[in-house]
């Protein structure tokens, strides 16, 4: 059977269905969508390996992932949507005190990776 | 050494001390009076605006690299003046802006796919109505038909209605105006040179949002031209960072630009940390070296974090060390306007760059998120009536002089 992820990051394998988003607004949307324990708990598993996955993905020239390769790429970018969740809002999965977030628009949203 | 929120505070006592209202010192022309919020909020103060303001002064609608080849167009509603811009890139590189109204009927001529900015690229221009045709440079070169036209049809004199267009450092401007009273440069005076010289067109990878706020435009616009709310609106997203307040402020005719300075944290978490050794897309990293024109940051503080300027009437640029943003608020009527915030860094190189520089722009759209919370609730309860000014603290000194130079316009004959 194929493997979702490069060797190394078995580990993650669980994570990929879910969290492994290509474009900023459908990672946006899932961490709207997630509880607290979710997210957290999300972070916690991706953060020991996160140096680990940016320099595999570096192995590539920008934009020419291999598909096992992305999906792990595209974790790390959805952390790095939930970072500041996990570490500033203590682990609020909105932003606090802010305007309504499903109406910003972001004219990048749709773009892949 | 004592703790840091201690040191904060008794550093913050010292420089209030020395500094007590700094601004209304430097500045005394502009006194110190509250400032009617009936501007905010009167039917009759928006259409002088509108009148007075926005159909005669010079107004950012875009970048030239947003029109990248002969034939490329970007079209911008204005709708305070019943309008949308049509520009395009001419096959002689020139960019111009027209009327996006056909000579025939008044129909659209490239038709708008929603409200927001459309962009595309065309070889001619032709109206869906009856297919009248124009090229590059607004021509009409074809009708349908065209020996149906009486006689005294001139098709030299029915291409698309011009409006002037002139550059700036690569920024496109429109003045709606027949005759302005002013060129862009004359206009822009000594804060287009203030903002010369920084590499806009090497820093393009761009993140832009927008929404529709329920507020007048100058709520919007007032609560990002001052620094004083960053201790409570950012305690979120840029907790820790200890503020040192605006420096180095200068109004420059209508225009006004001040240094925001800051100390980022001394300890970034985790994530926050990675982000800042991988690229330069924060404003709370720490910068080694500097690529601003020397007119920025003159006084080479070790703490200089960007520059919040604001062009009048409705654009806010910002630049900081290989990161620039701008806001702009668009006037739809008196209690609605259209935001967009648009931030650049350097296109990245690997993926360790890009991921990055998400997280930067994650954070930022965050803290605009902050921003934008207060505004719709602001412009709500100023409508009650139940405060006729605002009250202005010497921090805010920006939005003092927005006022002062909006006065000056709707006063005049």
């Amino acid at each position: 059977m194929a493997r979702l992820l490069p060797a190394g990051f078995e580990e993650l394998e669980p994570w990929v269905s879910e969290w492994a988003l290509p474009t900023q607004n459908r990672r946006w949307d899932k961490r709207l969508a997630s509880t607290k324990e979710e997210l957290t708990a999300f972070y916690a598993a991706v953060l020991p390996h996160l140096e680990r996955i940016l320099e595999r993905a570096d192995e590539h020239p920008l934009g020419q992932l291999p598909e096992p390769v992305a999906r792990l790429f595209d974790l790390a970018l959805m952390h790095a949507e939930i970072a500041p969740n996990a570490e500033l809002y203590d682990g609020d999965p909105n932003v606090p005190y802010s305007f309504e977030e499903r109406r910003f628009i972001a004219v990048h949203g749709h773009d892949e990776h | 050494m004592p703790p840091r929120k201690e040191r904060v505070r008794e550093e913050l006592t010292m420089r209030a001390a020395a500094e007590e209202r700094r601004w209304a010192k430097t500045y005394p022309w502009l006194g110190e009076d509250p400032v009617p919020t009936e501007s905010c909020i009167s039917q009759e103060v928006y259409e002088r605006e509108v009148e007075k303001v926005f159909k005669k002064v010079w107004l950012h609608v875009g970048r030239v690299e947003e029109l990248p080849e002969a034939g490329s167009y970007k079209l911008k509603r204005l709708d305070f003046a019943s309008t949308s811009v049509l520009l395009i890139r001419g096959k002689d590189g020139v960019i111009r802006a027209f009327h996006n109204t056909c000579s025939h009927r008044g129909n659209t001529v490239v038709t708008p796919a929603g409200e927001w900015d459309n962009f595309g690229r065309k070889a001619a221009f032709s109206c869906r109505f009856h297919a009248w045709t124009y090229n590059d440079r607004g021509e009409l070169i074809g009708a349908q038909e065209e020996t149906g036209m009486p006689p005294c049809f001139k098709k030299a004199e029915n291409g698309l209605t011009p409006i002037n267009c002139e550059l700036w450092e690569g920024f496109i401007f429109v003045n709606l105006a027949p005759r302005p009273a002013q060129g862009l440069r004359e206009y822009l005076g000594e804060m287009g040179a203030h903002f010369s010289g920084f590499p806009y067109a090497e820093i393009t990878h761009s993140f832009t949002y927008y929404t529709y706020l329920n507020c007048n435009w100058k709520v919007g616009l007032d609560a990002f031209s001052e620094a004083y709310h960053v201790n409570t609106i950012h305690a979120g997203s840029f907790p820790g960072t200890f503020s040192t307040g605006l420096q180095m402020i200068k109004l420059l005719g209508d225009h006004r630009t001040t240094a925001v300075c800051f100390n980022p944290p001394k300890e970034a978490p985790p994530v926050a940390a990675l982000a800042q050794t991988k690229a330069r897309g924060s404003l709370v990293n720490n910068v080694q070296q500097t690529i601003l024109p020397p007119t920025l940051n003159d006084e080479k503080r070790d703490d200089y974090a960007f520059e919040l300027s604001v062009f009048f009437p409705n654009w806010l640029l910002h630049v900081s060390e290989g990161i620039w943003f701008t806001h702009q608020f668009w006037p739809l009527s008196r209690d609605r306007c259209l935001w967009e915030g648009k931030y650049y860094v350097k296109p990245p190189t690997t993926h360790s760059e890009k991921w990055a520089l998400e997280h930067a722009v994650v954070l930022q759209r965050n803290a605009w998120l902050e921003d934008t919370a207060t505004m719709e609730d602001t412009f709500f309860s100023l409508l009650s009536g139940s405060k006729k000014f605002m009250n202005l603290h010497d921090e805010e000194i920006l939005v003092r002089h927005g006022y002062h130079v909006l006065e000056n316009y709707l006063s005049a004959d």
